[in-house]
């Protein structure tokens, strides 16, 4: 299983919208670094609306992808985890402190242009 | 009970509950029953030995014993009227049948002591279960009264949210405050809530952790919360006990942490009454 | 108790039906979806414990009724190598796998009782219940 990625302008899209295991995991963050390798996009957004859990494992996974990506050059945010991710994440003790997040795709969009402009 | 006992206590039992209701109003000079009237005292008083002679025939019968407990809680009266009176039944008749048996032998003394213990016993036992169970009722109302007590979530403004929190946070109360508060956020779509503390009485370290808690949770699904009603002796408590409140934005009234959720929202008060150039106005009208 | 059902955990695939299991029965039992969230993500560290250190384990499942509350207990068991210092495994960040180190002292805040016993070399049993509100 593959997630998609897409291209517009010079952002990229991603909604998650399996029950994402380890190995879709990995997948997902090798897919996404390449694509923004080739793209040279400047901005990603990882929207987690339909994402109902979030483990330590994946965490590690999408906090990985965030460092790494800003590493190349290309900022992301997260947009739409759920109330009931949010929290199990902090009781989990996650709390995934350098991870920009926004409520949903339109206000994450948002973000995305302003930090980009800064 | 030995039919010679019982006879004992039966026979003599006016004696004993006159012996028992002088030593009962002995104890109550500077005592918590003297507020209440002497009437009603003594009527209760009354009833109470009466409960106590007719247990000895009808051990089982228990429903009067109910009600007459029911009828102390409805008073207001504290179980120690209960304990203190039937422990000083007890001695009393304990007292009075060894005056009236003549021999005093170890062994008849011992099995008198029992079978007098085995009489009153029951009693206690069934007296303060009432009362335990009458109050685990009220503490069960209580807590339920406390829940729905839960922070309500207020949207003022579109995307931006003020949570109030009123009276002591606990661990189930904070968890419950934490669901409500971001199913408000994402129900709202609102980009800033503001948390007022205005109404905790006390912050310690737990309650600041529920608190850090809620926010960092907030900052998860994308919106951001300023703790906003702190006041001095509570930034005193939070800096003395070493809380880190740093990572987020606090500011100490609603007023202030409003206008800066303005600003995150990229939105200003403009004043359309224009009452402060009138007052140019009439200056520069004087000159 | 009543229900009682298991997952094997042996592939990776297998974490991910375990707490779909653990979700559904979560639900039936009517826990909230914040609960229900809770305890999937607990039974999700569990079986990722189970695969990355004993390759081989299960999941076990039991709906437990007591006076006056329901709850669902999830216990996960195996015969891997077993914890050598299970003080240091509730420690907050404390990992041999790379990972965050969230996985049991986590599980312990998800749910509301927490059991741990390991014997080296032998295997290792965690007990978890959560009770419905």
């Amino acid at each position: 299983m593959r997630i998609p990625i897409l291209k517009l302008h010079n952002y990229l899209l991603v909604s998650i919208q399996v029950d994402l295991d380890d190995q879709t995991a990995i997948r997902f963050q090798e897919d996404l670094l390449d694509k923004i390798h080739k793209s040279g996009a400047t901005g990603v957004v990882i929207d987690l609306t339909s994402v109902d859990i979030i483990d330590s494992f994946i965490a590690k996974v999408l906090g990985d992808v965030v460092t790494m990506s800003d590493l190349m050059g290309a900022k992301v945010v997260l947009t739409g985890i759920q109330p009931a991710v949010a929290m199990t994440l902090i009781d989990l003790g996650v709390h995934m402190q350098n991870v920009p997040t926004a409520l949903n795709l339109e206000q994450g969009l948002i973000k995305l242009r302003q930090e980009l402009e800064e | 009970m030995p039919e010679v006992l019982r006879r004992i206590v039966l026979e003599h039992s006016d004696e004993v509950a006159a012996k028992w209701l002088k030593e009962i109003a002995e104890k109550r000079k500077g005592d918590y029953t003297s507020s209440i009237s002497t009437e009603l005292y003594e009527s209760t008083n009354r009833e109470f030995v009466n409960n106590i002679f007719a247990s000895i025939d009808h051990p089982d019968e228990i429903a009067k014993l109910d009600a007459f407990a029911e009828r102390i809680i409805n008073l207001g009266w504290p179980l120690s009227y209960i304990t203190d009176g039937l422990q000083s039944f007890r001695r009393v008749t304990i007292d009075f049948i060894l005056t009236e048996s003549s021999s005093v032998e170890t062994v008849e003394f011992s099995k008198i002591l029992t079978v007098v213990d085995d009489w009153v016993e029951p009693i206690i036992k069934q007296l303060v279960n009432q009362y335990s169970g009458n109050w685990e009722h009220t503490v069960s109302l209580q807590r339920l009264a406390l829940q729905e007590l839960s922070a309500p979530l207020i949207p003022v403004m579109e995307n931006i949210t003020i949570m109030p929190l009123i009276g002591t946070i606990d661990t189930e109360r904070a968890k419950q405050i934490m669901e409500n508060l971001l199913e408000g956020v994402m129900k709202h779509n609102s980009e800033v809530v503001l948390m007022d503390i205005t109404g905790v009485p006390v912050v310690d370290t737990m309650v600041a952790h529920h608190i850090i808690q809620a926010a960092e949770a907030v900052r998860l699904i994308g919106a951001t919360c300023i703790l906003v009603g702190i006041r001095p002796e509570i930034a005193q408590t939070i800096v003395n006990l070493g809380i880190d409140l740093s990572n987020f934005p606090t500011k100490s009234s609603l007023r202030k942490g409003f206008q800066s959720a303005l600003e995150i929202t990229n939105r200003e008060i403009v004043n359309l009454d224009n009452s402060t150039n009138d007052m140019t106005d009439i200056l520069d009208s004087l000159k | 108790m009543e229900i009682k059902s298991c997952v094997k955990i042996r592939k990776e695939w297998d974490i991910v039906s375990a707490r779909q299991m653990g979700r559904e029965m979560a639900k039936e039992l009517g826990f909230g979806t914040v609960d229900q969230a809770r305890i999937a993500t607990a039974i999700s560290e569990l079986a990722r414990n189970i695969y990355l250190y004993a390759e081989d384990g299960q999941i076990d499942y039991e709906v437990i009724t007591e006076v006056n509350r329901r709850g669902i207990k999830i216990t996960a068991h195996d015969n891997g190598p077993g914890i050598e210092d299970l003080g240091r495994v509730m420690e907050d960040g404390y990992s041999t796998s790379g990972g965050l180190g969230a996985g049991l002292p986590g599980v312990k805040r998800l749910m509301n009782h927490f059991d741990l016993q390991s014997e080296p070399g032998k295997g290792t049993t965690v007990t978890a219940i959560k009770w419905v509100r």
